[in-house]
């Protein structure tokens, strides 16, 4: 079983008094694929660079594998790291940038080349050796980047939003790419993302950050299908957020039609956010759906239709449905009780923050 | 916009060009190659060659060369530690190092002349304080003294706007692979920032080489650079033909200077504006 | 922790260090510049009077106005031209644009001095007499091409289909060019304009080489005025200048987002609110700055031109060699205007006759000069009806006059005197060595970087030929290059070569011994009072150069009757006397001599007997050949 590799225990860090990361606790094991995941200034790459050793946290401990590294300068860390916008260095060839980390740990010359050869091929570039850093395209030099960092055999692997100068198509090819270089070098991959559907592609663990807090923590799945507060269900894929009242366990009131759920536990006659994903609701004829709407709009996505049905409170459905909804019909709104997810409504914008993290 | 019309919006630019770069510099080619009576010689050239004018100008290049040498020890670290401050074009910090460049270049000399005299400021004070004073006026280290001072801000200037467009990250990334702060600097900064280095090299060795008026002011007179036969050719009137003659010999040299620029600067990224 | 601690510290050390480097110079002079005593070294109590004397002074504003106007007249033509050319090239094909901006690039990457002397040679070749508009048409020469660097980038930035979709809305080329093009690189216009104006002002090397007669721009001034021995009001301008170019600097250039923290996160309210209040008044204060320059400058070329310049008298003359209220007198009497203008030597006053770049109507050039102007065809005959004064000369000097002009027809005796030893005797006392006597004592060992030597030829090599016992008109090669190697082995005893620097130096006890003119030597002594030394003149046993500077009428003068009418005016006794006074130089002229204390005339340093000025010459014009030797000595002396 793999054990925890990186401990991060009670990182505090603020900039000009502006906090970043408050009482920040995450473990890391061995040979995962973790994503910090979360909008810009929510402190995931301050945590990255926390780990990479480029910040130092105002308070808390680094731990790597059982040693505290808090106060261990980077170039005498076993992991490295591959930079947002790559930081090749320009002034060196391809083979010379890879060769770089090497060089300083004094390898002999002939190991080094041998690795050049293998870190090209492992990234598709075989025989760029003597190419200059101007003359590759934002991908190639993306692979570079990865290369010089995976020729020192780090035990991790840190990602600071590598794919993020890449257009949408490279940034497909390459996400299938790192998953392979993960799965061939059997080690920790940390990454650091923005994008949802990048890190629910390649995690095995998702980590949801926001405003300095750990919002939730699990596998892509259970980060998407039960989202634990407003935020992440917010921010994870497209979804409905409606207020309820939960009259019971497994019972819960929207606007005022009771729909049957398998939550259970919040007690009796609490208000709750309700989460409802908008492929998960059902269009039915008016008499059998649990609340009846008309569709207001209506627009083609290629494998679905995304409509809007409003409801006579006013609230406006987003509907994902392959099954076609015309403008101005009146439909029934049906939803399966394990396709409801029951939030706790967060008594102050803090709370929400801190949800999870105890 | 339509090229071909506005293309000519160059023209009396190129007019003025013409009548006031082009026609001066071959004026001067004219007089340097002709002897008074309008014949054409090299002598005024090859004058270079006599003892006085050689040694002027072999103290000129070693005194510039001293000077450039001394200004890009002291601005490399200065530069480097501006950058890492984080300080940004146009901060305060910025602004304070590089203002004694505006001020008017005589007076800064000036000034080097009242704190160094014999009976000047500095030996004011270290007489005040019991200490043997110094005697560095009219020397040839009041002279490096001077070029350094008038010229350190242009030294200052491209190594700083080269270093601050390396992006943090590459720095990070250098010592992510291993390399400590030393291997930093020898390994990646330095290289990253030749161009900055050049254009600083450039701009502080050229007027340097030429300046006839910090060896005037700081030297007393005593001490002839190339720059001062030339500017006494022309002023006090001896001879324009020979004046112009090792002028050409001095435009070699700037050529050569520029070429170097040229070649390691190509994308003109190390300017000081 | 205590690692990153201590390089912290170090790099603040450093960085004080350098502050130290580059500010203490500017700070020196800031306090000297309120320091009541003119010593570098006492404070005397504080004092705003050298900034009074500065604001009075009227070359010092006459040259600050020249050289506002100057920048600011060159900032504008070169941004208009710069601007209307940047758009030029930017749409010329690649070679031509090559070509283009290789030719731009020359006046930045060439040494100023290369550029200097090529404009001066293409004014003078053809036939553009140097003055204020040969510095203009040079700096903007100059300027052009920062404007058009700073032009470029943004121009190259602005996309032409803005231009076209200008157009497409129905905008004319003109109307999209102003409406569209400008607006978008009117920030890399305006920066153009600014470094413009900032080179214009602070250069000195170009002007130095391509300004004409009467005209100074600060640079050239301070130039000048440094060259004679810094004055106290230097300082106060000193002061004034960098406080102007601090508060400008800081309203043009430190922007409020210099200030932004580079951390990525994202600017509060507060701070977005601050930034603008900054920009606003940043904006603010940069348009009243504008509005002060603009205001300043047009007030006073207006007021150029309000006093209307008909009557002119060009004068070219030794620096401190009159009263300046002699000047205005004879402005005042006559209603003539004079452009006074100053040489330091000879040699150099020479050239500048013989190019006719200024037409100079008086001059005032020392007897052997005079000699080679009157052999190269260079002056005009004066008129000496016009000159009833000229009784008031004392035919001796007349007389003596004949050395070089023969027929007394060129030339009328301003003042006489001798070239000896001034001492200080308190110096040469601690030095162990005695009061000199001889040329030769400049030689003494004990003497070693106490000897002050003149910086021109001619008493130069005086020094060396009279001890040699050889005439100081020598045109002997051997002689001549016997007394190079004299000079040659003297050079490490001298401390420096000066011209009226000496005064200042031996003023401030800097040296033992200089060469100096006698007239000099009655203003120093006055001078020396009150401190613990005395400066005492010795004419050196071997004999030496009697000298008659006197004034003479250029052959290109345009106003010839108003020099006439300036020589007899300073011929009056009166006048005459007001200059003695203020020079201390002898004065040739008998009215003067009579209203003289008893005791001056006495003076046998100032006024010395005929009798003892038995070995004394007066320099004679040697000829062209000669002179270059001479001059070609002298620099392999200065060259060791």
């Amino acid at each position: 079983m793999a054990h925890p590799l990186i401990d991060l225990v009670h990182i505090s860090k603020a900039y000009d008094g502006a906090t970043v990361l408050d009482d920040l606790s995450l473990s890391v094991k061995e040979n995962t694929f973790v994503t910090l995941l979360g909008p810009s200034g929510c402190g995931k790459t301050t945590t990255l660079r926390i780990i990479g050793g480029f910040e130092r946290p105002d308070a808390g401990t680094v731990i790597f594998d059982g040693q505290d590294i808090t106060s261990l300068p980077p170039n005498k860390r076993q992991l490295n790291t591959v930079f947002q916008k790559y930081a090749l260095f320009t002034h060196m060839t391809i083979a010379e940038n890879i060769a770089f980390g090497l060089k300083i740990k004094n390898k002999p010359k002939s190991y080094i080349d041998d690795k050049i050869k293998y870190a090209l091929k492992l990234v598709n570039l075989d025989g760029f050796e003597n190419r200059s850093v101007a003359s590759l395209s934002g991908g190639q030099q993306q692979r570079i980047a990865i290369a010089r960092a995976i020729v020192n055999e780090p035990r991790v692997l840190l990602l600071d939003e590598p794919l993020g100068a890449l257009d949408l198509k490279l940034r497909q090819d390459m996400q299938y790419e790192l998953i392979r270089l993960k799965n061939e070098l059997g080690i920790t991959f940390i990454y650091v993302t923005h994008d949802q559907e990048e890190a629910l592609t390649m995690s095995d663990t998702i980590v949801v950050m926001n405003q300095g807090y750990i919002q939730q923590m699990g596998s892509p799945e259970q980060i998407y299908n039960e989202p634990e507060n407003a935020f992440v269900a917010d921010f994870i894929g497209e979804s409905n957020i409606v207020p309820g009242v939960m009259l019971r366990d497994e019972l819960v009131e929207i606007f005022g039609a009771k729909f049957p759920c398998v939550d259970k536990g919040f007690g009796v006659n609490r208000p709750v956010d309700v989460v409802i994903r908008p492929e998960d609701i059902d269009l039915v004829e008016p008499e059998k759906g649990t609340l009846t709407g008309v569709c207001t709009h209506l627009i083609f996505k290629g494998v679905h239709y995304e409509m809007e049905v409003t409801t006579p409170d006013g609230f406006e459905w987003l509907v994902h449905s392959t099954d076609l909804c015309p403008v101005g019909k009146t439909v029934g709104i049906h939803v399966d009780p394990f396709d409801i997810q029951i939030m706790n409504k967060p008594e102050s914008e803090d709370e929400e923050a801190v949800g999870v993290n105890e | 916009m339509n090229k071909k019309a506005t293309k000519w919006l160059a023209g009396p630019y190129i007019l003025w060009m013409i009548g006031f770069t082009v026609i001066p510099l071959a004026m001067i080619f004219l007089y340097g190659l002709t002897a008074a009576d309008g014949s054409f010689t090299l002598e005024n050239v090859a004058a270079i060659a006599t003892p006085e004018h050689r040694k002027s100008l072999f103290l000129a290049l070693g005194l510039s060369l001293a000077s450039t040498v001394i200004c890009l020890v002291m601005a490399y670290p200065l530069a480097m530690i501006l950058r890492r401050r984080n300080v940004g074009r146009g901060s305060f910090i910025l602004f304070i190092f590089i203002l004694p460049m505006w001020m008017n270049f005589l007076l800064r000399t000036m000034a080097w002349q009242t704190l160094l005299e014999k009976n000047g400021v500095i030996n004011g004070i270290l007489t005040a304080l019991h200490l043997p004073s110094i005697a560095v006026i009219n020397t040839p280290w009041a002279i490096i003294l001077g070029m350094v001072y008038n010229f350190l801000p242009f030294m200052v200037l491209p190594i700083y706007n080269v270093l601050v467009k390396i992006d943090d990250d590459v720095i990070n990334a250098a010592k992510d692979l291993g390399a400590n702060d030393f291997q930093t600097i020898t390994k990646i900064l330095l290289p990253l920032s030749v161009p900055g280095i050049i254009s600083g090299i450039n701009m502080v060795f050229v007027p340097a080489l030429t300046t006839f008026v910090i060896s005037n002011l700081l030297g007393g007179s005593k001490i002839l650079l190339i720059g001062n036969v030339i500017e006494q050719e022309f002023t006090r009137g001896s001879n324009w033909h020979l004046g112009s003659g090792l002028s050409l010999v001095l435009m070699a040299f700037i050529l050569v200077s520029m070429a170097f620029m040229a070649k390691y600067d190509k994308d003109g990224e190390g300017t000081a504006f | 922790m205590n690692r990153a601690k201590l390089k912290r510290l170090i790099q603040d050390f450093y960085l004080v260090f350098v502050l130290i480097f580059l500010y203490a110079p500017i700070l020196t002079m800031m306090v000297l510049s309120f320091n009541t005593s003119k010593s570098r070294t006492d404070w005397g109590g504080f004092t705003l009077d050298w900034y009074v004397q500065m604001f009075q002074s009227s070359t010092i504003m006459d040259a600050l106005y020249n050289t506002l106007l100057i920048a600011f007249i060159a900032a504008l033509v070169s941004t208009v031209l710069g601007t209307v050319a940047a758009i030029g090239i930017n749409s010329m094909g690649r070679l031509p644009k090559t070509i283009t901006m290789g030719v731009n690039n020359i006046p930045m990457l060439n040494s100023e001095i290369v550029t200097g002397i090529s404009l001066m040679l293409a004014f003078l070749a053809f036939g553009i007499s140097l003055g204020f508009k040969t510095i203009l048409l040079s700096h903007i020469t100059f300027c052009i091409p920062y404007v058009i660097l700073s032009v470029m980038p943004r121009l190259k930035q602005t996309s032409r289909y803005t231009y076209e979709a200008a157009m497409d809305l129905g905008a004319g080329p003109v109307q999209a060019f102003f409406l569209v093009v400008l607006p978008d690189i009117m920030p890399g216009v305006l920066s153009g304009f600014l470094l413009a104006f900032t080179m214009s002002l602070d250069d000195f090397i170009i002007t130095h080489f391509t300004r004409g007669a009467g005209i100074n721009t600060l640079s050239t001034l301070i130039y000048s005025e440094v060259r004679r021995g810094i004055k106290p009001s230097m300082y106060a301008l000193s002061t004034v200048i960098f406080l102007t170019v601090l508060a400008l600097l800081l309203i043009t250039n430190f922007s409020p987002e210099g200030q932004e923290v580079s951390r990525g996160l994202p600017p509060t309210e507060a701070e977005k609110a601050k930034k603008r209040r900054l920009e606003t008044a940043r904006k603010a204060l940069l348009t009243a700055a504008s509005f002060c320059v603009i205001l300043a400058v047009s007030f006073t070329t207006y007021r150029h031109f309000a006093a209307a310049r008909s009557n002119e008298l060009y004068v070219y003359n030794w620096g401190e060699y009159i009263d300046e209220t002699v000047i205005e007198e004879f402005e005042k009497e006559t209603g003539i205007d004079v452009v006074y203008d100053l040489f330091e030597t000879n040699e150099e006053m020479y050239p500048v006759i013989e190019a006719g770049g200024v037409a100079y109507d008086a001059v005032c050039p020392s007897d052997y000069m005079i000699q080679k102007m009157i052999e190269n065809d260079l002056l005009a005959e004066i008129d000496f009806e016009n000159i009833p004064n000229i009784d008031q000369i004392d035919p001796e000097y007349l007389e003596r006059s004949k050395a070089f002009d023969p027929e007394n027809k060129y030339s009328v005796p301003y003042t006489w005197g001798t070239v000896g030893i001034l001492y200080n005797d308190k110096l040469v006392e601690e030095l162990g060595a005695k009061p000199p006597e001889s040329w030769l004592d400049l030689w003494d060992e004990k003497f070693a970087g106490e000897i002050l030597m003149q910086d021109s030829v001619r008493d130069a090599f005086m020094c060396a030929l009279k001890p040699l016992g050889y005439s100081l008109n020598s045109t002997n090669p051997e002689e001549l290059r016997q007394a190079r190697d004299l000079l040659i082995a003297q050079k490490p005893l001298v401390q420096a070569y000066v011209i009226d620097q000496v005064r200042d130096k031996m003023l401030g006890g800097e040296a033992a011994v200089g060469v100096i003119y006698s007239g000099e030597m009655l203003y120093l002594q006055e001078l020396a009072e009150g401190k613990d030394f005395q400066l005492e003149y010795v004419i050196p046993k071997e004999g030496t150069n009697l000298w008659i500077d006197s004034w003479v009428i250029p052959k290109n003068a345009r106003n010839k009757e108003n020099a006439e009418k300036w020589i007899n005016f300073l011929c009056r006794p009166d006048i005459a006397l007001r200059n003695f006074e203020y020079i201390t130089y002898a004065t040739p002229n008998r009215g003067a001599f009579d209203l003289l204390d008893e005791e001056l005339k006495q003076n046998k340093a100032l006024f010395p007997d005929w009798d003892s000025l038995e070995n004394a010459e007066v320099y004679q014009y040697l000829g062209d050949e000669a002179d270059s030797l001479y001059n070609e000595l002298w620099k392999e002396v200065k060259s060791k």
